[in-house]
C-alpha cells in the first residue's frame, strides 16, 4: 500500500515537472543529484553552448540549465496556470530552440477524441527554418484542440488538452464537479471539454466567474470568442452597461462619476494586449530610423506658392491622351527639384563619416517615400536629371503600383541620393522627417492648401500654398546652403517657365 | 598512423553518401523526403547543380506573398513547395545542394532542435572554408562576413532530422526578379538590397574543391559509404508518397486572381 501510494505521488510530481518541458521525444539527460534518480527528465535546454543565447522575451526566461528553468516555472507557475483544470492537462508548445518565440501550426496528426500513445506525433509546427514534429509526452486521450493549421502559436501557449490515465487528481476533480458552488471553483474547475477557446478567452471567463461551457461560441467551429463572453456577461448582468441616464449622473461629484464610469467602463473597454512582430519594411525602418536619429539634423521651413503648379497640372491633364497616365503635381516637383540640385549639388550628396568625405552624387536618384500596407518604403526614380516630366510621371506610377503590389525590386529601393516625403498626400501642413542615410537631405512636403495673402495694395487674395520642410545633416550642410537651395527650388515651382529656360 | 585513422573511423557512425550532378530539384527533394521518412540510415546528398531554373518555397510558402506570379506564369517557371521549413529560393545550374539526414543519436550530444543542428552544420563548413573568406553562420545563413552564400532549411521528427542547404555557387540576378521581397528578413541584412546582401561562392574557391572538401569534412564525423542513386524507378514500384510537389498552373493562377481582388489601401505619394 505504502509503496503504491508513494509511486503515485512520484508519478504526479514527475508528471507535473514534465509538464514544464517540451513534448519532444528526447534522450533523457542525466538526472541531477538534486532530484530523485527515478524521475526521468526530458529537457531540450541542456544542449549546446549556443542554447544559452536568447533572442526573444520568452526565450530570455528559459536558460540552458534545466534545473534553473524547473525552479523558475515551479515558483511562478505562470506558464502552467492551473494545469489540472477540469481534470485535463494543458499540453503547451514547448521551447523549440533559443530565440524562437512562436511557431506556425502546420497540421495535426490527431483529432479530438483520439487515444494517443506516449511519444506519438501530435502535430507539426514550423519555426523559422524548421518544421518540427511535436510528440506526446503522455499516453492519454485528446479532449480539446485549441489551434487550427496556419495559426501562430506562442511558445508556452497551450496546444491541446488531454486526459492522462493514472492521475489521482483527475479523478478527484471529476468527482467534485457535481458539488461545485463557489465562483472560484466554477472558474477553475469548469468543464471545458469540447469547448473551443483560447487561453485568453478562458481567463476572461474566469474573471467574470463564467462557466465557459455555458457561453455560445460564434467563432469558427463554434469557438468561444472574447465577444461571446462579454455578451454573455452583459446578458447575465455580470457586466453592467454604461449608464444611459446622464441627468442621473449629475448628482454625483466628479470623482464619484469618474469612479463609476471607470468601474462601469473598464470591463467593456478592457482590451488584451497584442504583440506585433516587426518584419520586412517595418523592421528595416527600426534600423534606419535609429541610425538616422544619431545624426544632427536641422530643419528649414518655407512656403511655396503653387498657383502656377496647379495651372501646369491642369494643362497636362487636359492635353493628356493616354488613359494610362495620370498627371499629378509630384513629377513637376521632382523635376524642379532636380534642376535645383544641379545648382546645389551638395544637397544631393552622401556623407562618409569614417573617411570624412562628402560624395557629390552625379545622378539625381530621387527617393519617394511611400506608405504601403507592408510599411514605409522609399523607391527611387533614377537619373531624374535625364528624364522628362512625362517619363518621371510614368516611372512614378510604375513604382507606386509595384509598392502597392509588394513587387518592388532591390534595384527599385536602392541607390537614392535625396528623398522626398509627400506627407501632404495623407494630410498635414508639414513634417520633420528623418534623413534616409547616407543621404544628407530629405524634404517633406505638406498638402497644398488655399490660403489668404495680402497684396501690396492691401487686397486679400487666395493662393495655393504648400509648406516644405527640409531636413538636413548639419555635419555637412549649413543653413545658408539649404536656404539658397530652397529659394532656387521655390523659384522653379512658382515660375515653372524657368524650367524651360534651364532645361537641357 | 594509418591504422589509428582507420581505427578512429571505425568508431564513427555510418553515413551513406550520394553524389549527384544536375538532378532536377523536384527529384532531389523527393529522394530526400523518402530517405528522411522511411530510411533508418544516415545520409548525405550532394547535388552539383540542378537543371532549369525552379522556384522552391518552404512548406508554408504562399505564392501570392512570395512570388511575382505573372512573370512566373508567363515564363513557365516551375514552383515547388518542399517539405521543410524556411524561405523561398530560385535554383538553377549555379546552385549546389548539400543535405544531411541523420538519426537523432547520430551526432553524440547533439540535441535535435533547429539551433543546435544549425550550429553543428556550421562546424562542418568551418572545416571546408578554413582559411577561405570569413565564413560564419549568420542567424540561419552561411555567410562570408555579412554576405550570404548559403541558405538552410530543416525538418525534425521524433527520431530523425534533415538539414539541407542551397549554396549560391553562381546566380543570375535576373532570376531574382521572380521573387518578392520577403516580409521576414534576417537582422544582419540591415536593410541592404539583395545584391549587396548575397555573394557568389565561386569567387572563393573552385567548384570541385568545395564539394570535395565538404565530403572530406563530413568524413571526419562519419564513416562515409558511397551509394549510387538510380533515378529511373518503375513508377508502379514506388510506394512512398512525398508531400513535396510542384504547384499546378491552376493553383498559381488562382493565387494571382486572389491577389488582384484584394482591396488597395496603399497611400500613394501623389497629389
Amino acid at each position: 500500500m505504502i509503496t503504491r501510494r508513494s509511486f503515485q505521488e512520484r508519478q504526479l510530481v514527475s508528471a507535473a515537472r514534465r509538464l514544464l518541458f517540451p513534448q519532444f521525444s528526447l534522450a533523457p539527460v542525466p538526472p541531477s543529484s538534486e532530484f530523485p534518480a527515478a524521475l526521468q527528465f526530458y529537457s531540450p535546454l541542456s544542449c549546446s553552448p549556443s542554447a544559452t543565447e536568447t533572442l526573444s522575451s520568452i526565450g530570455s526566461r528559459v536558460r540552458s540549465n534545466y534545473q534553473y528553468t524547473l525552479m523558475r516555472f515551479w515558483s511562478s507557475g505562470n506558464a502552467l496556470e492551473d494545469p489540472f483544470c477540469g481534470g485535463l492537462i494543458d499540453v503547451p508548445l514547448a521551447q523549440t530552440g533559443e530565440g524562437i518565440a512562436e511557431c506556425e501550426l502546420l497540421k495535426w496528426y490527431v483529432k479530438e477524441g483520439d487515444q494517443v500513445e506516449e511519444f506519438q506525433p501530435l502535430c507539426e509546427v514550423q519555426s523559422d527554418k524548421a518544421t518540427i514534429e511535436i510528440t506526446s509526452r503522455y499516453k492519454g486521450k485528446v479532449i480539446q484542440i485549441l489551434h487550427a493549421p496556419s495559426d501562430i502559436v506562442k511558445v508556452g501557449e497551450t496546444l491541446l488538452k488531454m486526459t492522462v490515465k493514472g492521475f489521482q487528481l483527475e479523478q478527484d476533480v471529476h468527482d467534485g464537479l457535481e458539488s461545485i458552488n463557489s465562483p472560484s471553483s466554477v472558474t477553475s474547475k469548469s468543464r471545458n471539454c469540447g469547448i473551443l477557446s483560447t487561453p485568453a478567452v478562458r481567463n476572461l471567463a474566469r474573471e467574470y466567474a463564467i462557466d465557459i461551457a455555458n457561453v455560445h461560441g460564434t467563432g469558427k467551429d463554434g469557438r468561444v470568442l472574447k465577444e461571446d463572453v462579454l455578451k454573455y456577461a452583459l446578458e447575465k448582468g455580470i457586466l453592467e452597461r454604461p449608464p444611459l441616464d446622464v441627468a442621473g449622473m449629475q448628482h454625483h461629484n466628479l470623482e464619484g462619476l469618474n469612479n463609476q464610469q471607470s468601474e462601469t467602463a473598464k470591463p467593456e473597454y478592457q482590451l488584451n494586449d497584442e504583440t506585433i512582430p516587426l518584419r520586412g519594411y517595418k523592421r528595416a525602418m527600426v534600423k534606419s530610423m535609429s541610425m538616422a536619429a544619431t545624426v544632427p539634423h536641422f530643419y528649414y521651413v518655407d512656403e511655396m506658392n503653387c498657383d502656377a503648379l496647379v495651372k501646369f497640372k491642369t494643362a497636362f491633364q487636359q492635353s493628356n491622351s493616354d488613359p494610362n497616365v495620370k498627371h499629378t503635381f509630384l513629377p513637376l516637383l521632382i523635376k524642379s527639384l532636380s534642376m535645383a540640385l544641379s545648382k546645389y549639388p551638395m544637397m544631393n550628396s552622401c556623407f562618409n563619416e569614417k573617411s570624412m568625405e562628402v560624395i557629390l552624387k552625379g545622378s539625381h536618384n530621387i527617393g519617394i517615400a511611400m506608405a504601403t500596407p507592408n510599411g514605409l518604403v522609399v523607391p527611387t526614380i533614377k537619373n531624374v536629371q535625364s528624364l522628362s516630366i512625362l517619363e518621371i510621371t510614368k516611372e512614378l506610377m510604375r513604382l507606386q503600383k509595384s509598392a502597392l503590389d509588394n513587387k518592388l525590386t532591390p534595384d527599385d529601393i536602392s541607390g537614392g541620393t535625396i528623398t522626398l516625403s509627400n506627407i501632404g498626400a495623407i494630410g498635414g501642413k508639414s513634417g520633420s522627417p528623418l534623413l534616409n542615410l547616407p543621404e544628407v537631405s530629405i524634404i517633406a512636403i505638406g498638402r497644398i492648401q488655399k490660403a489668404t495673402q495680402i497684396s501690396e495694395d492691401g487686397n486679400a487674395y487666395a493662393v495655393s500654398i504648400m509648406t516644405v520642410n527640409i531636413g538636413a545633416d548639419h555635419r555637412v550642410l549649413d543653413g545658408a546652403t539649404v536656404a539658397t537651395f530652397c529659394n532656387q527650388w521655390k523659384q522653379y515651382i512658382e515660375k515653372p517657365e524657368l524650367l524651360m529656360l534651364h532645361m537641357k | 598512423m594509418a591504422t589509428l585513422f582507420e581505427t578512429r573511423k571505425l568508431g564513427l557512425p555510418l553515413m551513406n553518401l550520394i553524389r549527384l550532378e544536375g538532378l532536377p530539384i523536384l527529384k532531389q527533394l523527393h529522394l530526400e523526403e523518402e530517405l528522411f521518412r522511411t530510411s533508418k540510415d544516415n545520409w548525405c546528398i550532394i547535388n552539383d547543380g540542378t537543371d532549369d531554373p525552379t522556384i522552391v518555397m518552404g512548406i508554408s510558402g504562399k505564392p501570392a506573398e512570395l512570388l511575382d506570379i505573372q512573370p512566373v506564369l508567363h515564363d513557365e517557371i516551375p514552383v515547388i513547395r518542399r517539405f521543410t521549413g524556411g524561405g523561398t529560393v530560385i535554383v538553377d545550374p549555379g546552385t549546389i545542394f548539400a543535405t544531411f539526414i541523420c538519426n537523432k543519436e547520430a551526432v553524440p550530444g547533439l540535441q535535435p532542435y533547429p539551433r543546435p543542428i544549425m550550429s553543428w552544420s556550421s562546424l562542418i563548413y568551418e572545416q571546408v572554408f578554413q582559411g577561405i573568406g570569413n565564413f560564419r553562420l549568420c542567424e540561419n545563413d552561411y555567410a562570408f562576413g555579412d554576405r550570404k552564400f548559403g541558405g538552410n532549411a530543416q525538418s525534425i521528427t521524433k527520431r530523425r532530422w534533415i538539414h539541407h542547404t542551397s549554396f549560391l555557387w553562381d546566380y543570375d540576378a535576373r532570376n531574382m526578379s521572380y521573387l518578392r521581397l520577403p516580409k521576414r528578413a534576417p537582422e544582419y541584412r540591415m536593410a541592404r538590397d539583395h545584391m549587396e546582401f548575397i555573394c557568389r561562392l565561386k569567387d572563393y574557391l573552385p567548384r570541385s574543391t568545395f564539394i570535395n572538401k565538404t565530403v572530406e569534412a563530413l568524413g571526419t564525423h562519419f564513416s562515409l559509404e558511397s551509394v549510387v542513386y538510380e533515378a529511373d524507378k518503375d513508377p508502379s514500384a514506388i510506394k512512398f508518397m512525398p508531400t513535396t510537389r510542384q504547384l499546378t498552373r491552376e493553383e498559381l493562377e488562382e493565387a494571382l486572381s486572389a491577389t488582384d481582388l484584394e482591396n488597395c489601401s496603399a497611400q500613394f505619394a501623389s497629389l
